[in-house]
């Protein structure tokens, strides 16, 4: 990233291919288009997340938001094709309603990002031993409450997901 | 030409406002829940770009506890999106919605 | 270090107690006796968590470098819970919505939301904040959705979890906003800096400053089901099976309510005796959430027809009395919630152990099956009106101490705005009348239906009622030892 020209450049492509890939998500009238919008998205995520120098992040979304969660929404859109209806009883704004709201908060989210003084850049450099010391040290509980979060979502998803046949195991 | 903080902030602005868009236009509700993971990712980038504009190290570890979480929501809210197939399709695929507002 | 486990010793203790309560239901498998001695092992768990509140530090200083709180607010919310908990297990116990090769698994994911309530109610730190309400989320998704192959519970499950992935990704924005503005992640740092930034900032640092805050308010609104948050909750407290209604008509809104003081009145040092806080004025927003959620809570559940709905929206009305007392933001207000808090956790689960008790027998919850039921089981019915007039607020039960304190912080607040607040609150508890006392009516002045069958209650029903019931009655006459207890939580008294 020497030339900050070519740098912002790289940027901009990366903001784009995040952003086109999301509107693709968020108003492709083909679900199975979204879902792999939605791969895309995460896909560009990670690249902002590596443009900002957070390497482990970027790896991370790699490696669990892309291979594993647009993973799981794929198979889930493949296996219940037709699932709709479950909201439609709910008086919920619809189309004209959406789009109101998502202009006040693009709106809003402008404001806020041009108020929101910007610190001063810090260094490009490697995170991921600094996260790691962290993590063990002063977020060490907040480590161990999210692998009970994960342990309570693994049985409850068995328990969900367990074959309805008869109660006997 | 500078990229700073602004820049960030608008792309993850636009992510939430599209995933806010696909939460309530949707109906289906595999499509609803990538809606969340749009306003998710809005959050998560907002947080490292903070983290690294002068927010220390936090907004990162913040970032990396969310991908884990929105992990976990999304394995359950997709086990229930199933169970829900499941039940409608083996029950009665005719009645759209049982609990009426 | 040592200090540092003893602060969570409790929460120590429930999460061994899940483990244990899952690896004895493979081991005890299709043995006779399975719902008991998984229900006593959680028991066991949850008094040797209640026990370890005595080895607590004394003084309760924050605990793992702030990032939990061990202040009077938490211990006491963490106490209630461990209640909550030994109700939802018992009813479950009890209730034939429960399948017995599931319980060990219903207790399992209990234990767990009641361990994230506990981590919620003492976070003092954004990202402990979001982790311990998704715990306390997810299991109660499953929790939700536990009638398998009923279509109607996995509808609830399934309204229960978009709404709650949406509020909690809208949280996390928000949250995002709150630590690029403030630099930090410490709730106790915040409030300060964006009181800095705001007093000499731009319209645009207000109107970040709001925007984070809303966004922040959706996760704790949606956990309380405070407009415009609740559409969720009619619906999945229908569809969810009794035993988990009840529970999470108290428990997880217990949770939101302490974590939205915390958040609120501790982080931002909101009250109506402090200036704006962060540039915003707290206690009109949340005055103005609290007036809509409990008129349109009370209003719709005039025309249900169905007990559990009903109760839903009453459960909605009640979190709208609660938010006035979190709007006030005075220690005053602060002990007025928390006496609340106990007796709404009494007399709504009594109530729905009644829907509970006579949903087994005739197997319906809608309020035509309910005449007569007074010639068929004189205590249940007596049961349930001591409950429901309680939760309308009638002396001289303890529903009625209750929205006493809450309206008399909301009156010392003393500005126009609470007066006003104050007299919708009261309009609103009589039009609440209307709706409990027609089911009290369909119960005691109406003839049963013919060939309704009998309501016997089985004697730990029966017992657990007594055990709901007799301090309903005893709070409305002596509650001062409440109140004292309250007036800790609330750090009036150290």
């Amino acid at each position: 990233m020497t030339d900050p020209i070519v740098s912002a450049m790289v940027f901009y492509a990366l903001a784009a291919f995040t952003l086109v890939a999301a509107g693709f998500v968020a108003l492709s009238g083909n679900i199975v288009h979204s879902a792999f919008a939605l791969f895309a998205t995460l896909f560009g995520v990670a690249g902002l997340y590596a443009y900002l120098s957070a390497d482990l992040l970027a790896v991370v979304q790699m490696l669990v938001y892309v291979g594993g969660i647009s993973v799981l929404v794929l198979f889930a859109v493949m296996l219940t094709s037709g699932l709709d209806g479950p909201l439609t009883s709910n008086p919920t704004f619809r189309l004209g309603g959406g789009i109101v709201l998502m202009l006040a908060v693009a709106a809003a989210a402008f404001v806020a990002a041009t108020a929101v003084p910007s610190g001063v850049e810090s260094a490009a450099v490697p995170t991921t031993a600094a996260i790691g010391d962290a993590l063990l040290g002063a977020y060490v509980l907040p480590f161990e409450v999210v692998s009970v979060v994960l342990l309570a979502a693994l049985v409850g998803a068995v328990t969900l997901a367990r074959g309805y046949k008869g109660g006997h195991r | 030409m500078t990229i700073g903080l602004p820049q960030y902030l608008v792309v993850s602005g636009v992510l939430l406002a599209l995933g806010l868009f696909a939460i309530v236009t949707r109906k289906n509700a595999v499509a609803i829940l990538m809606g969340v993971e749009l306003v998710l990712n809005a959050g998560l980038l907002n947080l490292v770009a903070f983290s690294r504009f002068g927010g220390g190290l936090d907004g990162q570890v913040f970032a990396l506890f969310g991908i884990v979480l929105a992990a976990a929501e999304a394995v359950v809210a997709l086990a229930i999106v199933l169970q829900v197939f499941r039940a409608r399709r083996s029950v009665d695929a005719s009645k759209a919605c049982e609990l009426k507002e | 270090m040592l200090t540092n486990l003893l602060a969570i010793g409790p929460e120590l203790v429930l999460t061994l107690t899940v483990v244990l309560v899952l690896i004895a239901d493979l081991v005890i498998g299709d043995r006779p006796a399975r719902r008991g001695s998984l229900a006593v092992l959680s028991f066991a768990g949850l008094a040797a968590a209640a026990a370890t509140f005595f080895l607590l530090p004394d003084g309760g200083p924050a605990a793992f470098g702030g990032l939990v709180s061990g202040d009077g607010l938490g211990v006491f919310f963490r106490g209630l819970f461990l209640v909550a908990a030994f109700f939802g297990v018992a009813f479950g116990a009890l209730s034939d919505e429960i399948p017995v090769e599931r319980f060990g698994e219903y207790a399992a994911m209990l234990l767990a939301t009641t361990l994230g309530m506990s981590f919620l109610v003492q976070s003092q730190n954004l990202l402990m904040i979001l982790l311990s309400l998704e715990l306390v989320s997810l299991p109660s998704y499953v929790l939700a959705g536990f009638r398998r192959g009923d279509s109607r519970s996995s509808e609830a499950a399934l309204k229960y979890v978009l709404y709650g992935a949406a509020a909690s990704g809208l949280m996390l924005y928000g949250f995002s906003l709150l630590y690029g503005m403030a630099g930090t992640l410490d709730l106790s740092a915040i409030g300060p800096a964006l009181n800095a930034k705001a007093a000499g900032g731009s319209v645009g640092i207000r109107a970040g400053i709001a925007l984070a805050a809303l966004l922040s308010l959706a996760g704790f609104g949606y956990k309380v089901a405070a407009v415009p948050f609740h559409q969720w909750c009619p619906d999945v407290y229908e569809g969810a099976p009794t035993p988990v209604t009840a529970f999470l008509s108290v428990g997880p809104k217990a949770a939101g309510v302490a974590a939205l003081i915390r958040f609120v009145v501790i982080g931002f040092g909101a009250s109506v005796a402090t200036p704006p806080a962060g540039g915003l004025p707290w206690p009109v927003l949340l005055g103005v959430l609290a007036m809509a959620t409990m008129t349109l809570g009370n209003l719709a559940a005039i025309p249900q027809d169905n007990v559990k709905r009903l109760l839903a929206y009453s459960s909605i009305a009640h979190a709208g009395y609660l938010l006035m007392g979190i709007a006030v933001g005075t220690p005053d207000a602060v002990q007025a919630v928390a006496v609340y808090l106990p007796i709404y956790l009494l007399m709504n689960l009594g109530a729905f152990l009644a829907v509970m008790a006579v949903r087994a027998k005739t197997g319906s919850e809608t309020i035509a099956d309910y005449r007569g039921l007074v010639a068929r089981s004189p205590a249940l019915s007596i049961a349930l009106a001591i409950f429901l007039f309680s939760l309308t607020g009638l002396p001289p039960l303890a529903g009625f101490i209750g929205k006493f304190y809450l309206f008399a912080a909301v009156v010392k607040a003393g500005t126009p705005f609470f007066y006003v607040l104050a007299i919708v609150g009261v309009l609103n508890s009589v039009v609440s009348l209307f709706y409990y006392a027609r089911l009290v009516k369909a119960m005691f002045l109406e003839a049963s239906p013919d060939g309704a069958p009998a309501v016997l209650v089985p004697v730990p029903v029966g017992l657990l009622l007594a055990i709901l019931a007799i301090p309903t009655l005893v709070l409305g006459l002596w509650w001062s030892p409440l109140a004292d207890l309250a007036a800790r939580a609330a750090g009036i008294v150290g």
